[in-house]
Formats: C-alpha cells, structure tokens, sequence
C-alpha cells in the first residue's frame, strides 16, 4: 500500500512540476512586451517599467526565471497580482474554501442523484422507467449548465424569493451547487446504467440468483459494489470537472470563489493572478485525485498492484 | 449585537442605574446600527496610492482623511489642515494640523505622517496617481503640527488636490507587509475590520472621529456602527436584496428605475456635480485617427443624446466640454460652439475625403470599459457609426486593462493594424485633469503638441483665477477644434442610488463620494 | 465541459466492431431513434446556417426593428431585445456561428489529437511514454483551464475562443486515439502487415488511421456539442464573442439583468443551445449504435 500512495503521489508531483513550467512559458508566449502589458498603465514611465521589469527578474534569461519563480514559490510567494497590487497566494486562499464547498456539494448531489437513477434504468432495464431516467440524462447532458442556473435563480431566488440572494452561508450555496450537481449527475447516471448493465450481465451474478440468494443481497453485496468500481474510478475526474464547472456557475451566482477569480484575472489581463491561478487549479486537482485514489485503492485491493 | 448585549450585561443590577442606562441606550440597543451597501464590484486594494478605480476610492473615503475638504459647490476648505499660508512665489506652503487627531490604532496623527504620506507617494514603487500631487520636491515636519511643502513650479490645483482621495493621509504605524492588502490604518469616520476579498469590506465606527471640514451636520463619529461594504456584481439581485431589506443602498438596473420609482419602495438618488467625464479619445500616432477628418467622422456619426436617452433615461446630461459639470471650466455654451453636432452626412462626407466609402468602410476598434451599461452604449455607437461606413468592433475590458492597453496602442508606431478609439472616463474636480492626460508624455502616451504643452502649463502655474479660466478655455478650444478629447456624457458611472426607507442622512458629496456620517437606520434595521 | 463516456470504454466498444458497411450503417442510423432525431436536429441547424438571409424575417443587428423588450407577438416571434433587435432573427444567424465554432473547434483537436496519438501509439517505449505522460497532464488541467490560458495570452474574441477550444480538446483525443491505436496494434490483421515489412507510414496511414476513423467519428461529433457548450460558456463569461454578435452564450449573458422584464431573452437563446447539443449527442449515440450492432440496447 505504501508503494501505491508514494507512487501515486509522484504522479501528482510531475504534473505541478509541469504546471510550473507551463505558467512561466505562459507570459512569454504573449504577443507583446509583457511588462508594458501588465504595467504601462495611467501615469508610469519608461523609466519606472524597467524598475519593474528589473524587480520582476524579467530582464533575465528564461532558465533563471525559472528558477526564481521555483525559488519563491517554495517560499509561498506567487508574486502581486497587478490590479491593486495584492499577494496571488493570499487572494487565491481567501477565496478557495468557497469554490472548494460548491465543488464537493455539487459532487455530492451528483454522486446520489446521478448514481441512483443510473441504477435505478439499469435495474429497470427497457422499461419506461429506464427509457424516462435516460431521456432525462442526456438532456441534462446537452443543456447549458449556466442556463440552468439562470432559469433556477429566476425561479426561486427572484420569483419566489425562497432563497437569498447574496451572502455566503449555506443557504446561498444550494443553487449553484444543485445546478452544478444536477448537470453532472447526468453524466453520471449514464455511467452507472452501462457499469451496472454490465453487471447485471455477468455469472455470478446469475449465480447468486440461482442459488436462491434473495434479491436485495445479490443488489447491494454483488452487483452494487462491482458496478461502483468503474463509476469510482471516475470520480478523480469528475471532481476535476467539477472545479472548471464551477468557474462558470460562481459567475452565475456570483459565488465568491477562485473561479470567479479567475475570469476576472482573463479578462483584466493580470498575468501574476493567472499564473497563480492556474498552479494552483493544477496542485488541487493532482492532490485531490491521489486522495480519491487512495479512497478508491482501500475499498478495491485489486487496484494497488495494477 | 453581540457587542451591545456584552456591555449591558456588565452594567450594575441596580434598579435606579439600570433604568436610567436602559432608558440612556435605548435607541442604540435595541440593535447595533448596521448599514450595507451593495456595488457591483469590489475595492482593488486599501492602500490609496495602489489603485484608481471608483469602487476603491469610496472605501478609501470611509477609512482615511484628508487635508483638506470640499464643500457642497465642490471648493476646498480646511479640514485635518486647519489652516495655511502660502509663500509670495507660489512655491512653498505652510500648512498647521488640527490639534488632537487619533488614528485607528491610538496613535496620535500628526506632521510625520504626512511626511510619511508624501514620501510614499514618490517612494521607490510611486503611487500610481503621482503626477497628481504636482511637483513636490520636499515635505518638511517644522512640529507635531506644521509642516511645509516645497514645489519646483507653481501648482494651480494643488490644494484641491489635498482635499481628494487620492491625497488621503496614510497613518505612519502602516509600515507592515500586510498594508493594502489586510490591514489599512487610517483617521476617517470608520475603521476597518475586514477585508473579504471579492465580497466584503467590514468597518467599525471610529469613535473619536472628528469632523473639521466635511460638509455634513454630524461633527463627530457616525451614528451607525457598523458599515458593510459588499460585492454584488448583478444589477437584478441587487434590487431583489434591496427589497427585502438584505441590503439598504445600492445601484438599481436602469430598466427599472422607472417602476421603482412609480412603486415608491425605495428612494432614488441621483447625484449631481460628480466631475465624471464620458469622452472620445484617438490613437492619434498613426493611421486612421492620425487624421483629424477621421476623428471628427466618429465624433459627427455619433449621437450622444439619443443613445443616454434611450439607456440611461432622464438620469444624465449631454456634456459638451472635457471637464464636467460642476468643475471649474466647465461651461455648456463655450463648448458646444466648438462641438460635433450630430450629422451622419458630415461624417460620410469627410470619409469621401479620405478614400473612404461604402465599399471601402474605415475598420477600427472601440475599446471600453465595464460597468454602467456602457457596454449598451457601445453597441448604439458601434451601429451608428456602421450607417456611415465605420466599422467598429467593440472590446470590453476593466479600467485597469483599458489603461494599459490604450497606453500600448498609443506607443505603437509601427503596426498594421487600424489604430483604436476608445470612451475614455476620468473623474476629477479640477481642470488639471487635462494638463494630466494631454501634457507629455501625456498619461496615455497619447496626443501632444509643445503648442499644447506650453498651454496646459501655463494652466497649472496661472493662480488668479479669472486668469486661469481664461487659460484653461484656451485648451479646452484647442482639444475640442482638433478632435482630441471629445466630452459625451456626465456623470456616466455609480451615480444613481436606490435607497431603502429606513436610512436616513445618506448623502453624497460633490466628485461622487457617498458620505455615512449623517446617516441613521430607522426601526432598528 | 462533461465527455460522456471514459475514453477507454468507447476505443474498445468501436475497435472491436468489424467495419461497417455503407448501406447497413445508414439504415441502422435511421433506424435508431437518438440518430434519427439527432439527424434531424443538425439538419434544421444546417439549414438555418445555410439560408439565415432568406429566412430571417429581420436584419440581426438592426436596433430599434421594433419596440424595446418586446414580448413574443406574431411580428416578433422570439420577441425583441433591449435594442430592439428581433431575436428570432438573431437565434438563426446565431446557427451559423454555432456551425463555425463546431467545425473549427473540433476541426483543430481532432487533426492535431488524431496526430498525437497515432504517434505516440504507434511508437512504443519512451516517445509512448513521454507523450502520453504530457497529454495525460495536459488533460489533467481539465478543457477549462487550457481555454482560459490559451485567451490570456491571445486576448479575448470569439475566433480566440473557437481556437482556444481546440487546442484545450487535443488532449481527449490524442487519448482517445491512442488507446484505439493500441488495440489496433494486437490485431492479426496489423501483425500480418507488420511481419510484411510494411514502412512505418504506411502502416500509420493505410492500417491504423482506416480503423482509428469510425471513433473518431462518434467522437467527434459528440465533440461538437462539448464544443459549442464550451464556446457559450465562454461568451457567456465575456470571453467569447463580443458585441454585436448574435452568438447564443453572449445573448444569454446580456439577458441576465433583464430576466425579469423580458424573460424571453434568456428562455430562446438556451433552448437554441440546447437543442443543437442533444441533437449533436443524439446524433453521436446513434452513430454509435449503428457502427456496433451490438450495443443496441445501451
């Protein structure tokens, strides 16, 4: 097991490494003079944009910068964002917890909904019920998730007035997190109605039928848990996708996370609050993927040695 | 409310006191007083030498002081400076503080932190408004409560400049890395709590403020306790907060003023005398805005009037000059007879001149920046300018981004592509804004001509003020004929406030800056 | 942006179906309920692209064709937006741009993934390695990300954003081809060409690409709708098309402060969005369904 999380944990390690490589290459890709861009604004000099390009190491070849950037990164320092000149690290950590709850509610909400009606059609194999729960699927599939977060907060949070609109409590995270979470319990229930039909399919399944087991044991102890297999070891995905989904829901509710963050970053051009944006997308998802993995890898003894 | 029950419950049980403490408090402690103010964005920092935006300037007002203070027709008077006197040159000023002033954190404001102030401003990372200050060469503590200031030239607009935000007076004990981004130490009428980034600024009521200058009937600390600050970036959920009551003051959806209004729900404020100025500017170092006649095609295709109508209702006014109203120089029938008038065929005809025609149309982009619907705005312009066979693609980017990228435009000599416009917006309450942007190398980089040049100085140095105005005539004449710095509209941005029935006392003063010393929440809020 | 199957379950479901032959695979399409409705859906979207100037009733960029937030009304059949525009006029010129960003988008992941991942499967020990190890971590930053990247650095716009799309897609892809590639590989048939002292390309081009080709085609055309989702997101977010564009994401996004007074602004542009992506979805499933006979009752 031991050897399963360390390699597991490398794995992770190399892809913040390249995320590393990829931002600091990021600034120099940009058409243009990249300290005129990100500084040559109201009032500033020549003379005070070399000073700034003197500070910010980007006078010096690429190799050095590199390592400057590894050097303070290490440090916990990710450089000042340019708008209001604000540390990366500390803005970005200010607003992670939010988009870190929407995200994990959303999976939840998608994990009960979708895994349910994924089992449910299976189980239901050709009947209405099935047919009913896949149409529902793929239309969940093909329908804008933003949209359905405007038609849910035009329905409940301004028609209705069930829900507040502002704020950061729990309340407020309901709809983003259920639109979120309702668009990928789509994705899901598709999943689990063909792991679960596979399932359903196989000997020993059968076999436990025929020896007579009653039905709710060979659903819950055979087929359930060897149908979540492949279904779980999607998750590490879904979670990833989860957290770009949020980038666009918490522009929907205007939800007070990094996702929001970081369009704000785009669109302003801030190149230190991007960069910072991006690594920091890339660790969480690399850690939270080994987390899963390493969830996944006690329940299936299989996979350690794969 | 926590706060308030804690005090109460250590008062002594005796009955005569109680009551008497009780009675004394009642107004107060049926609820701590807590305003919310709702914007659709968020400060970009605390520290006021690190950002220009609006949003940030009006946190800043809450938070710091300044010297000097406007009063309601928008001229500077004494305020932390409670008086001054200036040198027979124009060159030095003596300025002796108000005995007394605390800062947030106890410690007494005095000379050194103006000094301290100052020197930040033209430190090793300037303050990003430091032109503004004009050309301070010294700044000297002379005692606790005098100091001097010393300029290489005359400065026409340096004491309004002391009485604007962008002067406000940082606290000297703000030396940690924290400054701007956590903590901000200032001796305005609130303190900060917290900053949320993205979502909240929180500010406790600074008990031992003391009002000098600012035009308001409150003399001392603010009634209310607590003001929150908070994000909410959608014009819809703003109204629906302000309907119940989650929220007291915020910025409407234009669309439904109107209904608001009708319904009587909640007050509208509008305020006048912002010095906000909506205008066209070129990139004037090369091809197509290096011509006048494509300047003045743009500013003729355009129609002001009908699109502020049909976006902004009755709520702003056509503004013929490059200084607002309400500033001084500022004169409606001066500039409009060196104005465009609306006039597709003029504008189609000097695009004739330039080669230009309804096979051929002028393509060029228009940049703006977001918020105030402008973004609507853009898209009228960009649809009358195409019925005289101009092109124009819209880009649309925050003030900040906007800045650097007209800045970068303006400095390319060389590219192919079609030079860029933009609506440019500056508030200022002085016609220094001009020398500011038009003076070289110019904020921008853009237009300059020594012509103008010795102009706009010659407005910077020139005291008297009959004299000056007629100085500053001069150059608002020469930017307007040579389709330099075209006004539109005025105000154009955060100017119009919903206000629930309960808040009592909210004004906003001249330039644009909402004021809570006054302000009261009936019922308890 | 959601795929909706692993990548390893649809190369094995489609490698092993032998070839399919023209005439059934068409019948079998049209036979399938998903497939024929999909058809259906592209083929209107198609010809609302094609004929937007004969059928359009107004011009899409004329303010003021009629009053201001106009409900839905028979002059006005989707209603008018906050400047008067027809939007019914605007949601069928919108087709075309939807059909650009499909075509472009898809056109660039799948030419540059197709090529990734025939090379790095057909190369095996370090190339496969690397390649791979890269594409895994590229696709690890999840489509978003890479998007977002890719518009920093070029600026917004929506050609900026159709492109950023595409390079965000190679990923997906080049794993997609990959896995195909090696299970191609195991095939007698290969083997055979390989012991014949085939050349390399010949073998990448007239053995593998031939066989790769029947899933990418249900990949890409499931591609197209993660496509134009993704593309009015972006434009929903301001990063995408820009005014006066009667791109479906942006019409959504300036329908937000209106949602109450004109409902109707924000209810055709995500029906249109909608529409198109289930049929593309719809059109992929049965595209799949009719290669493998097999799957009939997935």
């Amino acid at each position: 097991m031991g050897k399963f999380i360390l390699q597991r944990l490398l794995a992770a390690l190399v892809t913040i490494w390249i995320a590393t490589i990829a931002v600091t290459i990021l600034i120099h890709l940009v058409p243009g003079d990249p300290v005129r861009i990100m500084y040559g604004s109201f009032q500033t000099t020549p003379e005070e944009l070399e000073a700034i390009r003197v500070r910010l190491g980007l006078d010096q070849p690429i190799w050095t910068q590199y390592l400057m950037y590894l050097e303070r990164l290490v440090q916990g320092d990710l450089g000042r964002s340019i708008v209001g000149d604000q540390p990366v690290l500390d803005v970005l950590l200010t607003r992670f917890p939010a988009t870190l709850a929407l995200t994990v509610s959303s999976l939840a909400i998608a994990i009960v909904v979708g895994m349910s009606l994924g089992f449910l059609a299976a189980y239901k194999r050709g009947t209405w019920v099935d047919v009913g729960a896949m149409v529902l699927a793929i239309v969940g599939v093909s329908m804008p998730h933003f949209w359905l977060g405007l038609l849910l907060l035009f329905l409940f949070a301004l028609q209705l007035q069930w829900l507040p609109v502002a704020g950061g409590d729990w309340r407020s995270l309901l709809l983003p997190a259920l639109t979120l979470g309702l668009a990928n319990a789509a994705v899901l229930a598709r999943l689990t109605r063909s792991a679960m039909i596979d399932i359903f399919d196989q000997d020993f399944i059968r076999t436990a039928r025929a020896k007579g087991l009653p039905r709710s044991i060979v659903l819950y102890r055979h087929a359930l848990r060897s149908g979540l297999v492949p279904v779980v070891s999607m998750l590490g995905l879904q979670f990833a996708y989860l957290m770009g989904g949020a980038i666009v829901i918490e522009n929907v509710f205007a939800w007070n996370g990094v996702g929001r963050l970081a369009i704000e970053a785009v669109l302003s051009r801030d190149y230190p609050l991007i960069q910072g944006f991006i690594l920091f997308f890339a660790t969480v998802v690399a850690l939270a993927s080994v987390v899963i993995d390493i969830a996944y890898a006690f329940l299936d003894p299989r996979i350690r040695y794969s | 409310m926590d706060d308030t029950r804690r005090r109460l419950r250590g008062l002594p049980a005796l009955p005569g006191l109680a009551l008497t403490a009780s009675l004394a408090l009642g107004a107060t402690a049926a609820s701590a007083q807590e305003l919310v103010w709702a914007r659709y964005g968020d400060i970009d920092s605390l520290d006021p030498h690190r950002a220009t935006s609006t949003l940030s300037m009006q946190v800043w007002d809450q938070i710091y002081d300044t010297l000097l203070a406007f009063d309601m027709e928008g001229n500077p008077g004494p305020n932390m400076a409670e008086s001054w006197e200036a040198s027979e040159d124009g060159l030095e000023y003596t300025f002796t503080l108000n005995d007394g002033i605390m800062c947030h954190d106890g410690s007494p404001f005095d000379a050194n932190d103006v000094k301290f102030t100052i020197d930040r401003a033209f430190g090793d990372t300037p303050s990003l408004t430091k032109t503004s200050w004009g050309p301070i060469t010294d700044v000297t503590v002379v005692d606790p409560l005098t100091f001097k200031v010393t300029l290489a030239s005359k400065f026409g607009a340096f004491l309004p400049f002391l009485a604007d935000s962008f002067s406000s007076m940082i606290c000297d004990s703000n030396t940690a890395e924290t400054f701007g981004s956590t903590t901000a130490i200032g001796t305005g009428p609130f303190s900060l709590d917290e900053w949320v980034k993205g979502s909240e600024v929180a500010l406790s009521k600074n008990p031992d403020y003391v009002n000098y200058g600012e035009p308001y009937d409150n003399e001392g600390a603010p009634h209310i306790d607590r003001l929150l600050i908070r994000t909410v970036p959608e014009a819809q959920t703003r109204l629906a907060a302000l309907r119940t009551g989650e929220v007291h003051i915020a910025e409407p959806p234009f669309d439904d003023i109107e209904a608001i209004k009708e319904a009587g729900e909640l007050e509208i404020m509008v305020a006048e005398n912002t010095g906000q100025d909506v205008f066209w500017e070129f990139t004037t170092s090369r091809a197509p805005f290096d011509d006048i006649r494509a300047r003045q095609a743009v500013a003729y295709a355009t129609d002001p009037q009908m699109a502020i109508d049909i976006i902004y209702g009755g709520l702003t006014n056509r503004e013929w000059c490059p200084v607002a109203r309400g500033v001084f120089g500022n004169d409606q029938e001066f500039c409009k007879q060196y104005g465009y008038e609306y006039d597709p065929e003029k504008a189609k005809a000097l695009l004739a001149e330039m080669g230009y025609g309804p096979d051929d149309p002028l393509e060029t982009t228009m940049f703006v920046w977001t918020g105030g619907n402008r973004h609507k705005l853009a898209e009228i312009f960009q649809s009358q300018l195409a019925q005289v066979g101009i092109d124009a693609g819209i880009e649309i980017m925050d003030i900040g981004t906007m800045n650097a990228r007209v800045k970068a435009q303006n400095e390319d000599t060389t590219s192919d592509e079609p030079g860029t416009f933009d609506m440019m917006t500056w508030s200022w309450y002085d016609p220094d804004i001009l020398y500011q942007l038009w003076h070289s190398p110019g904020a921008y980089s853009g237009y300059q001509s020594p012509e103008l040049d010795a102009m706009l100085e010659e407005t910077r140095t020139t005291i008297d003020p009959d004299a000056r105005l007629q100085k500053v005539q001069a150059v608002i004449k020469y930017l307007m004929e040579n389709a330099v710095h075209i006004g539109l509209y005025s105000p154009g941005w955060e100017w119009v406030f919903a206000v629930r029935p309960e808040v009592e006392g909210f004004k906003v003063g001249p330039f644009l800056h909402p004021n809570f010393l006054d302000v009261t929440v009936v019922s308890g809020g | 942006m959601i795929h909706s199957s692993s990548t390893a379950e649809l190369a094995d479901d489609l490698a092993t179906a032998s070839a399919p032959r023209k005439r059934s695979f068409w019948r079998a399409l049209l036979a399938s309920p998903s497939g024929l409705i999909g058809l259906v859906i592209v083929a209107v979207l198609i010809f609302a692209a094609l004929t937007a100037p004969v059928i359009a009733p107004y011009d899409p960029l004329r303010m003021a064709a009629g009053p201001r937030l106009d409900a839905p009304s028979t002059s006005y059949l989707m209603g008018t937006d906050d400047f008067g525009r027809d939007v019914l006029s605007r949601i069928i010129y919108g087709a075309r741009l939807t059909l650009q960003i499909g075509v472009i988008a898809v056109g660039i992941s799948l030419s540059c993934g197709l090529l990734l991942g025939l090379v790095a499967g057909y190369s095996s020990g370090w190339t496969e390695r690397v390649l791979m190890r890269l594409v895994d971590v590229l696709f690890s930053f999840t489509e978003i990300v890479i998007a977002l990247a890719c518009l920093a650095i070029f600026g917004v716009g929506l050609t900026n954003a159709m492109i950023a799309i595409g390079i965000a897609s190679i990923p997906f892809y080049a794993r997609v081809t990959h896995s195909v590639v090696l299970v191609e590989k195991g095939k007698p048939y290969f083997e055979a060409a390989v012991a014949a002292g085939a050349g390399h390309l010949r073998l990448i081009f007239l053995h593998l690409l031939p066989n790769v080709v029947p899933t990418l085609i249900v990949i890409g055309t499931l591609g197209v709708s993660t496509a134009i989702l993704a593309a009015a997101g972006l434009s929903f977010l301001g990063l995408g098309a820009q005014p006066p564009q009667p791109e479906w994401g942006f019409m959504l996004s300036s329908s937000r402060d209106l949602i109450s007074r004109a409902p109707w602004m924000m209810i055709f542009p995500g029906l249109a969005i909608a529409t198109t992506v289930l049929g593309f979805n719809l059109l992929g499933d049965g595209i799949r369904e009719a290669l493998d006979p097999r799957q009939t009752d997935r």
